[in-house]
Formats: structure tokens, C-alpha cells, sequence
């Protein structure tokens, strides 16, 4: 029964997570032996200072980038034994995304990017629940626009409709206030929330505001390469404390 | 600045590739005509005065009668005179034929006119001698000692070989023959000279109105004749060198609009630093005069490779070509082309690269969304030249001018360029929308009609050269169906023996049949008839027999005698001219004489044709005296003529007949066609590497989102197909126009030009031909997204979303 546990409550995780880029003296240790479960059902922010490494293992535990050893395991899956078509399938099912920038598709509307995924699947558009993932954006007066014609801020929230729609088992997402300011970033931030609360996704959002951590319910530390702290419901102060900890 | 220069050339050299490769090919294309042109020449034009270096005058004279005039006076007077042209006859030896067409010229049996070189054996010195060029009795295996049969039937001459020699090309013949022997084949032979070693006043006696030159004024006259001749061959190259470069300028247009679009950032940021846009402009300018000026030497270099190459493989299989050297003229032409060329094309991008606003570099959005508007302008000039052009077609039609259909057809093609942004995006949605709407088409689409202009420019380059190659291909089977038609009337046989002095075999008949290439023979009968002296054979037809082609029947009403002109001309002087009148003749048929009116025709050989019952009334016996043959089309027009006249040479009989002309004219119009379509690709090929450049680049450009778009679920082998599917909606869209166009063009240039000769021309459409090249285009588009389609795959997602 174990395994249906972990897999109700642990939405990802890695074990002995390696990442290493080139080879000799060249060689750069991105992830150091990371082990690390994230729960199910939660918001947790992966924080770190630039370098760190937490992009990198952002990246290799939604299955964009292949680790040098050690598992990774998402949504009960191991991402090991699979091929790159393999994989591709996996995240279109399993894995929502949100980038920093250039989230979206220039030549689609809004609308046509929130539903490209379910496209890409060949998957059927569920009506209520791409109306549900609208309302709760509030995008619903702005479906028709294209990216040129929408604030940073909406151009976040149509990248967070999309990633939600499908319906995903954890949403990753990088960075996703970087390029927006303080205002439109709260909003960005309050939605993500939302639908973690509203919705019961699971998101993985990976920063290095503190202001962005504070609305997230865990909080994952990442200093070169290893996992530093994993918070569980921090407060500003613990927060603070486990940040200055590392970087001095 | 030079730094600056120095480093992004470092940095892009591989992007420059697409450019670079327009422009060699081009620069390629002009140096090697060059080559080929400078060698045709030399081959030509050298030694085409030795057949007059033992004389001091040249008689141009009108026919072979005037020449023979001449010889004849000369042989009288002790005159050094030899006759400057050539007969075309059959040659065979033991009656198998060695040439079905060999030319054949005067060797003079004086000594000193005998300019030919003397390879082997020696020069005749009686008229049943002759002497063979070296190369064609090699290709042939005649060797000395052999007996010549040349000509057919009555003509007949033996001649027996007794030395070998060369000559130069543009005066050589594969054979040559004393004058008393060449005068005999009146039928083929054409002389336009003779050389003349007596006083010009003599000649100009002989025969009145000729033109008497010096010897040396000939020679250059010739001279200079053919190379006019070469230099149209040139210009008719430069033609398509000329399209090949237009296309060229597109490619290399669109690459640095694309590459400059790409580097915009780069550029800002160099304002930023200070560099005035003025010293940017010139930096930008410099990278294309360096691209411009390696291209171009590279060019030259190819080129003169390929055409060292080319002109030695053609001196293997053709004597007659000069020796291959690279002309300063061409050479130095060809490298100003190339780098003009390069220059053209990089203004217009340089212009609008060259002013981005500093500011540009700080924007934070680093995605490259290129578009391009479509100006109210360039709308306004495309309908100008659309409404002109058409107009102008419409009035060449009508008039039958071939200038003004060439500036209409131009101008309407330009204005189709111009409309390219509108009219090629609005396809390639309306034929994506046909081809379905999976999120792999779609994206293809989307991405296709992205950049308006961009995509216009790539399937524009293309459209050209598929425009061309259609109008082409069309016009030409237009052409042939035309000659196709005359040649019916014209040749309506395609082979008879015809009996000469007895009755041919009984199964000659069934023999004919069963050579390879024959799909129906008719067995006439027929008797011999004298008419004013000479012997005639006559053939009886009812009805028109399924041989014959064109349209009309040869069966002749009772009582009429049809007589070929060549019988006509040779009948007694009065008796011709009555004949010529379509008056009566005498007819002697085993002792009786007839009288018959005569009506002149030709095209079945040397017979005359009566009705099956007249034949009867002139003899009661009539015996095998014809059998005439249609050939499979296809069939090989030599070795068809050669087993029947292998037949027609074992009954003593004569072989005459349209296929040969046929298929000579046939293969020219295959030649043409094969020589405008090979170099019409050049221009096609270019155009693809455009294809394949703008999509790589566009791969560059599209990292960022290709690597999201994966990220999202989209797999490597989704992505390979939507790039294939953009390529494929590109060339698609460019060849369904260019198709369009062609037949369009074809069309009216068959109206103009044709229809000037014939009222009731009709386009013929080669329908397997021109969906060979529209197959070939759309899947050589498809063929030129597959680099940059596995290059963009290869990126993974992650490394694609940290690309800059």
C-alpha cells in the first residue's frame, strides 16, 4: 500500500538527483545528489539564488532535461526508463508549464494558446472546466486577443489557464512574476494560489523573490546543487532565517 | 567598426551559406557559358579557309545547277574550281546501311585542290573513288577498300573508299565524293559556293548575277557568320543566366532581411554604444561586399572547373570543339555580376536594418516577432502592373505582336511578385485549411503566414522558375502538336520501298511487317509505266489506306494519274510543263498508251498513283510494286530506316519516306525541350536552397518557441511534420501558382506565336510533363525543410528555453 500513499500524497520526487553539464575539468555540477518529495495538493516554491541550481531542477523534474543519475519520479512515474516521444506524451498528460517569458505563442489568441495543449493531445476541450479555469483568471473578455495585444500580467494568467486546463498532475512554473511588476505579480501569484486552494492542482514554482515565496504553502531552499531546507508552512521569519542560513 | 566587421562575419559565415551558394551557382553558370561559348567558337571557326586556300576567288551561287555550271567550265578551261556544299543521302555497303544521313561533299581530283588531310591511304583520282572523313569512319567501321553504296533506287552510286581524312568542323562532311559522283544526287545536294581559281569576270560570265569575293573576304565572311551564330547560343544562355541571378536576388534578399531581422538586438545595442547609424550602415554594407566578393571568386573558380570539365568531356564524344580557356571578357563580367548581384540584393534589408532605435536593445521581450506589413503602395503598383499587363496580353493576342506580349507577360508577372504577400499567405490558409486542422497543420500554416513578406519572397523565387518551366513545356508540346499536324500532311508515309526496275517479292509485304518499330504495312500492286522516256512504276489505290496519316486521302479518281514532283522534273521539258498544268500525259503501259490527266503531289516516293480500276485497265496482271509502311511511334528512326532498307536493298528496290524527318524533327523539339528545362532548374534549384535557408533560419529564430512548444507536449516527430508541412504548404503554394501562371502564359504564347502561322492553333498541355515538374518542386520543397526540420527537433526543450 505504500505506493498508493506515496503516490496520493507525492505528487514528484527525486532521489540522489544528479545533474552534470560537459565532462573533466569542465565540468559543471548543476545538481548534486538532490533527494526531495513535493507533495500533492500544495503550493511550493523552490528558492535559491541565482546559480543554484533550482532551474535546472525544475527542469528535470518536469522532464525537459535528462538527469546524469538518480531517479525522478512524477506522478507515480519513473521518468528514467523513458524516450523522448515517451516523454513528450508524458509531460502533454501530466505536466503543466509557466515560464518566465515568451510564454506564449505569437500567432495564436489567447484562447487558441489556453486550448493548444488539448490540441496537441488530440484530446477533447472539457467545456466546464475551460470555463471554470477562465472564470477563476478572469480572462474571459480577453480570449480572443493575441499576446501583442495583452499586459504582462494577462499574458501570465492565459500561461497559467493553459497549463491548468489540462487538468495536470503538478504544474511547474519558472520564474513566473520575473518579468512583471510588483502589482501585476501579487495578481499573477494570488491566482496560482487559487487554483491550488480552488482547484486542488499541485504547483511548483520556482523563484527567487522572497515575496514571491510567501504566498506558497512549502518552501524548498536550493544552494549549489543540494537541497539546503524544505519548509512546511514557513513563516516570514523562518523563511528569512533559512535564506540568510545558506548565503552566509 | 572592423572588429565589430570582422567578428559577426566570423560568427555567421554559416548563416551567409544560402547566399553565398546564389550567388556561386550564378557566377558559376555565367563563366561556364563563357567557356563553352569561347571553345564552340574556336572549334568553328578554325581552318574554315582551307577549302579556299588554293584559290584566290569564291563564287557565292544560289543552286547546285549555277555550281554546276561553273565545275563544268573550269574542267573545260583547266580552271582550279571545287564546290563548297553538301548532298544528305543514304549510305550502305552490302546492303546494310552504315548512315541513314551522312553529308557528303566534293573532293576534287585536281591536286591542289584537295585540301583535305590526308590521314590514310590516298586521294581519288577517278570519279568511283572516295575518300572518308576519319572520325565518322571510325564510328561507323568503314575502312579502305570498302565499296560505298550511296543514295537509293535510281540514284544509286557506288564508290569505293581508298583513304581517310580530317577535316575541320565547319567545313567537314563524313564523306567526300568527286563532283561527277556528288552532281548525280540532285535531290539533297546544295552548294552555296565555289571556289574559283579564275578570273572573276569568267565566272560572273557563267553564271550571271553571282557574287565573286576574295578568297580572304570569304573566309572572314564565314568567320564571322559563325560566331554571330555562337553569340546567339550565348545570348540565349544569358537569357536564363539572367533568371537564374533574379532569382538569385530574391534568395540572397530574403537571407538578409531574415539574418538583420535576427540581429536586430545586436544592432540596437551597438547604437547604444555610439555607433551613428551611418557607420552601422556601412559595416552592414561592407559584410555584404565581402560576402559578395568570396562568393563571387568562388564562383569563378567553380566555374571554370565545371567548364574545363564540361568542354573535355564534350571534345571526348566531339572532335570539333576548341580547347577550353577562360575568357577575361565572361570571366571578369561574371565576378562584377555576382558582386553587383549580392550588393542589390543586400540594400533594401540594410536600409530598414540599419534604423532600429537604440532603444531596442533594452526592451526586455527577447522573442523575435518579425512582421511585416503590406504597404498600401506596393497594393497600389501590383494592381498597376496586373491591370497593364493583362491589358498588353490582350492586345498581343489580338495583334500577334511578340514584343508587346513580352512586356505584358513581364509586367503581369511583376505585378504577381508585388501581390505576393497578400496573395501567397491567403493560399497557403486557404490550402491549409483544405489539408485539415490538427494542431500540426496548423501550426504549419500559422507559421507559414507568419512574416508575409518573407514567405511571398521564398515562394516567389520558386513560382519563377515553375512559371517558366510550365510556359515552357506547354508551349513546346503546343509547337509539336502543330509540326505534328503539318508533318502529316507533309510526309503522310513514314516509309516505302517502292520497285524500281522488276516486281518486288511477293512476301516483302509480310517481311516489312515483322521489322521491330513497324505497326502497319499496306502491299500495293501496281505496274511499270513509261511516260516521255522514262520508267515510272504505278500504283493502284481504292481507298485510302490505314497507313497514311495527315489528312489527305492519296487515292486518286478514276482515270487521274497522281505523279510525285521529283518525276515531274525529270519528264521531257514540254511533257513537265504540261504535267505542271495538270494537263494530260501519255502513259506507256505494256505497249498501249494512255492518255491521263496529271495531278503534282508527293510524300510516297518515286511512283505514280492511279485508281484500283484504272490500274486494271492499264494492265490486267498487276504485280507487287509498293509497300508502304507506318511506324510505332517511338520506333528508332535509324534503325528502322536501315531494316527496311536492308529489305528494299536485297529486291533492288527504293526506300523513301517521312519518318526520318519526323523524328529529326521530333528529337530537336525533345532537345529544346530537355536543353530550356536543364537550364531553367539552375534557377529552380536556387529558389530551393532560398527554401531551405528562409525555413533554417526561421528555425533559429523560432528556439524559443519550438522549445515550449515541446515542453507542452508537442513531440519531436510532431514538430519534424509541421516544419515538413510549412515547407510543403511553401513550395506547394509557389508551384499551384507557378502551374497556374504557366499555363496561362503558355497559352497566350501559343495564341501569339503560333496563331500567327495558323489560325486554329491549340495549346496542348503535356499534362505528365508538367505534373512531373510540380511534383518535383513541391517535393523538393519538402526536401529542403529536412536539415532545418531535424535541426529543430534535435533542440531539447530545455536548452531551447535557455536559448538567447
Amino acid at each position: 500500500m505504500t505506493t498508493t500513499l506515496t503516490h496520493q500524497t507525492t505528487a514528484a520526487s527525486a532521489r540522489g538527483l544528479t545533474r552534470t553539464y560537459g565532462d573533466g575539468d569542465s565540468a559543471v555540477h548543476a545538481l548534486r545528489g538532490i533527494d526531495l518529495d513535493l507533495p500533492a495538493g500544495r503550493f511550493t516554491a523552490i528558492m535559491g539564488p541565482s546559480g543554484s541550481g533550482k532551474s535546472t531542477l525544475m527542469h528535470c523534474l518536469a522532464g525537459l532535461d535528462a538527469a546524469t543519475a538518480g531517479t525522478v519520479t512524477v506522478a507515480g512515474r519513473d521518468l528514467a526508463g523513458l524516450d523522448d516521444t515517451a516523454l513528450t506524451l508524458f509531460r502533454r498528460e501530466h505536466i503543466g508549464f509557466v515560464f518566465q517569458a515568451f510564454n506564449l505563442l505569437p500567432m495564436l489568441t489567447a484562447g487558441q494558446n489556453i486550448l493548444l495543449p488539448l490540441e496537441l493531445a488530440g484530446r477533447a476541450v472539457d467545456r466546464a472546466r475551460y470555463d471554470q479555469v477562465v472564470g477563476v483568471l478572469g480572462l474571459a473578455d480577453r480570449l480572443g486577443h493575441l499576446p501583442s495585444q495583452l499586459s504582462g500580467g494577462q499574458q501570465q494568467r492565459v500561461a497559467i489557464a493553459r497549463a491548468l486546463v489540462t487538468q495536470p498532475d503538478i504544474v511547474f512554473a519558472d520564474e513566473p512574476t520575473g518579468n512583471l511588476d510588483s502589482e501585476a505579480g501579487a495578481e499573477v501569484l494570488g491566482h496560482l494560489r487559487r487554483s491550488v486552494r480552488e482547484l486542488g492542482m499541485t504547483v511548483v514554482m520556482v523563484t527567487h523573490e522572497l515575496e514571491a515565496a510567501t504566498y506558497a504553502d512549502d518552501v524548498v531552499v536550493i544552494h549549489d546543487g543540494a537541497v539546503s531546507a524544505h519548509l512546511t508552512d514557513p513563516s516570514q521569519d523562518e523563511l528569512v532565517a533559512a535564506l540568510r542560513g545558506r548565503s552566509a | 567598426m572592423r572588429g565589430v566587421l570582422l567578428a559577426s562575419l566570423r560568427h555567421h559565415t554559416r548563416r551567409y551559406v544560402a547566399a553565398a551558394l546564389a550567388v556561386v551557382i550564378g557566377v558559376a553558370f555565367v563563366v561556364v557559358t563563357g567557356m563553352l561559348t569561347g571553345a564552340t567558337r574556336e572549334g568553328l571557326t578554325a581552318d574554315v579557309g582551307a577549302p579556299v586556300a588554293a584559290v584566290d576567288h569564291v563564287v557565292t551561287v544560289d543552286d547546285a545547277k549555277a555550281a554546276s555550271n561553273l565545275l563544268d567550265a573550269g574542267a573545260e578551261r583547266g580552271i582550279p574550281a571545287l564546290s563548297l556544299g553538301y548532298a544528305m543521302e543514304t549510305v550502305s555497303r552490302d546492303g546494310v546501311q552504315v548512315a541513314a544521313s551522312a553529308d557528303i561533299s566534293e573532293v576534287s581530283l585536281e591536286p591542289a585542290l584537295q585540301w583535305q588531310d590526308l590521314q590514310e591511304g590516298r586521294f581519288p583520282t577517278a570519279p568511283g573513288e572516295a575518300v572518308a572523313d576519319v572520325n565518322a569512319a571510325k564510328s561507323t567501321d568503314v575502312a579502305i577498300g570498302d565499296v560505298l553504296r550511296i543514295g537509293t533506287g535510281d540514284a544509286a552510286t557506288d564508290v569505293e573508299v581508298v583513304g581517310l581524312v580530317d577535316s575541320p568542323a565547319a567545313m567537314g562532311a563524313s564523306l567526300y565524293v568527286p563532283w561527277q559522283v556528288l552532281e548525280g544526287f540532285r535531290g539533297t545536294l546544295w552548294v552555296d559556293a565555289v571556289a574559283w581559281g579564275g578570273a572573276p569576270e569568267l565566272a560572273t560570265d557563267i553564271v550571271p548575277g553571282a557574287t565573286v569575293e576574295s578568297a580572304d573576304d570569304w573566309v572572314a565572311a564565314r568567320q564571322a557568320e559563325i560566331s554571330r551564330g555562337v553569340d546567339v547560343l550565348a545570348i540565349m544562355a544569358l537569357i536564363f543566366v539572367f533568371i537564374a541571378l533574379f532569382v538569385g536576388v530574391m534568395v540572397i534578399a530574403n537571407t538578409f532581411a531574415i539574418l538583420f531581422a535576427q540581429r536586430m538586438r545586436d544592432f540596437a545595442l551597438l547604437r547604444c554604444v555610439g555607433v551613428t547609424r551611418r557607420q552601422l550602415r556601412r559595416a552592414v554594407r561592407l559584410e555584404a561586399l565581402a560576402l559578395g566578393l568570396a562568393a563571387s571568386a568562388l564562383g569563378v573558380a567553380v566555374g571554370a572547373a565545371l567548364g574545363y570539365g564540361l568542354v573535355a568531356l564534350v571534345r571526348h564524344w566531339h572532335a570539333d570543339m576548341g580547347s577550353a580557356a577562360p575568357d577575361p571578357l565572361w570571366t571578369g563580367g561574371a565576378f562584377v555580376i555576382g558582386l553587383v548581384v549580392t550588393l542589390l540584393a543586400a540594400w533594401l534589408p540594410t536600409r530598414s536594418a540599419t534604423t532600429v532605435p537604440p532603444l531596442a536593445a533594452l526592451r526586455p521581450d527577447t522573442g523575435v516577432d518579425v512582421r511585416s506589413a503590406v504597404g498600401r503602395w506596393r497594393l497600389g503598383f501590383a494592381g498597376l502592373f496586373l491591370a497593364g499587363g493583362a491589358a498588353l496580353l490582350a492586345v498581343s493576342v489580338v495583334s500577334h505582336t511578340v514584343p508587346v506580349m513580352l512586356a505584358g507577360g513581364s509586367a503581369a508577372f511583376i505585378g504577381v511578385l508585388l501581390l505576393g504577400p497578400v496573395l501567397v499567405p491567403t493560399l497557403i490558409r486557404a490550402v491549409g485549411r483544405v489539408v485539415g486542422d490538427g494542431p500540426v497543420r496548423q501550426l504549419a500554416t500559422g507559421n507559414a503566414v507568419r512574416n508575409p513578406r518573407r514567405t511571398a519572397t521564398t515562394a516567389a523565387s520558386l513560382l519563377i522558375g515553375v512559371t517558366l518551366t510550365t510556359a515552357v513545356l506547354t508551349g513546346l508540346a503546343s509547337t509539336r502538336t502543330e509540326l505534328d499536324r503539318e508533318m502529316d500532311d507533309e510526309y503522310p508515309l513514314d516509309a516505302t520501298i517502292t520497285a524500281v526496275d522488276a516486281p518486288l517479292a511477293a512476301d516483302l509485304a509480310e517481311r516489312a511487317g515483322a521489322v521491330e518499330g513497324v505497326a502497319e504495312v499496306a502491299a500495293l500492286d501496281g505496274t511499270v509505266a513509261t511516260i516521255g522516256r522514262i520508267e515510272v512504276p504505278l500504283v493502284g489505290i481504292d481507298r485510302r489506306p490505314g497507313v497514311v496519316r495527315g489528312t489527305e486521302d492519296l487515292a486518286p479518281a478514276d482515270d487521274v494519274l497522281v505523279l510525285p514532283y521529283d518525276v515531274i522534273e525529270e519528264l521531257p521539258r514540254a511533257m513537265a510543263h504540261q504535267a505542271w498544268k495538270g494537263r494530260e500525259v501519255t502513259v506507256t503501259v505494256g505497249g498501249h498508251e494512255h492518255r491521263l490527266p496529271v495531278e503534282p503531289s508527293s510524300g510516297w516516293g518515286r511512283a505514280g498513283i492511279v485508281s484500283g480500276a484504272t490500274l486494271a485497265a492499264l494492265d490486267s496482271s498487276p504485280q507487287p510494286t509498293a509497300v508502304w509502311v507506318r511506324a510505332d511511334d517511338g520506333a528508332d528512326a535509324e534503325d528502322l530506316r536501315g531494316d527496311l532498307a536492308a529489305l528494299a536493298g536485297a529486291s533492288g528496290a527504293g526506300l523513301d519516306g517521312g519518318y526520318s524527318n519526323r523524328a529529326w524533327v521530333n528529337l530537336q523539339v525533345d532537345v529544346m525541350t530537355g536543353a530550356v528545362v536543364g537550364l531553367l532548374a539552375i534557377a529552380i534549384v536556387i529558389a530551393l536552397v532560398g527554401i531551405a535557408n528562409t525555413l533554417g533560419l526561421s528555425v533559429l529564430e523560432r528556439g524559443r518557441e519550438n522549445a515550449l512548444l515541446r515542453a507542452m507536449g508537442l513531440t519531436r516527430s510532431q514538430l519534424r511534420r509541421a516544419m515538413a508541412a510549412e515547407g510543403l504548404l511553401l513550395s506547394g503554394v509557389a508551384t499551384v501558382l507557378g502551374t497556374a501562371l504557366g499555363l496561362a502564359f503558355a497559352w497566350i504564347g501559343v495564341e501569339v506565336l503560333i496563331g500567327t502561322v495558323v489560325d486554329d492553333a491549340g495549346m496542348t498541355v503535356p499534362v505528365a510533363q508538367v505534373a512531373a515538374v510540380a511534383v518535383v518542386a513541391a517535393l523538393a520543397g519538402l526536401g529542403a525543410c529536412v536539415v532545418p526540420a531535424r535541426k529543430a527537433a534535435r533542440v531539447t526543450p530545455a536548452a531551447g528555453l535557455a536559448l538567447d
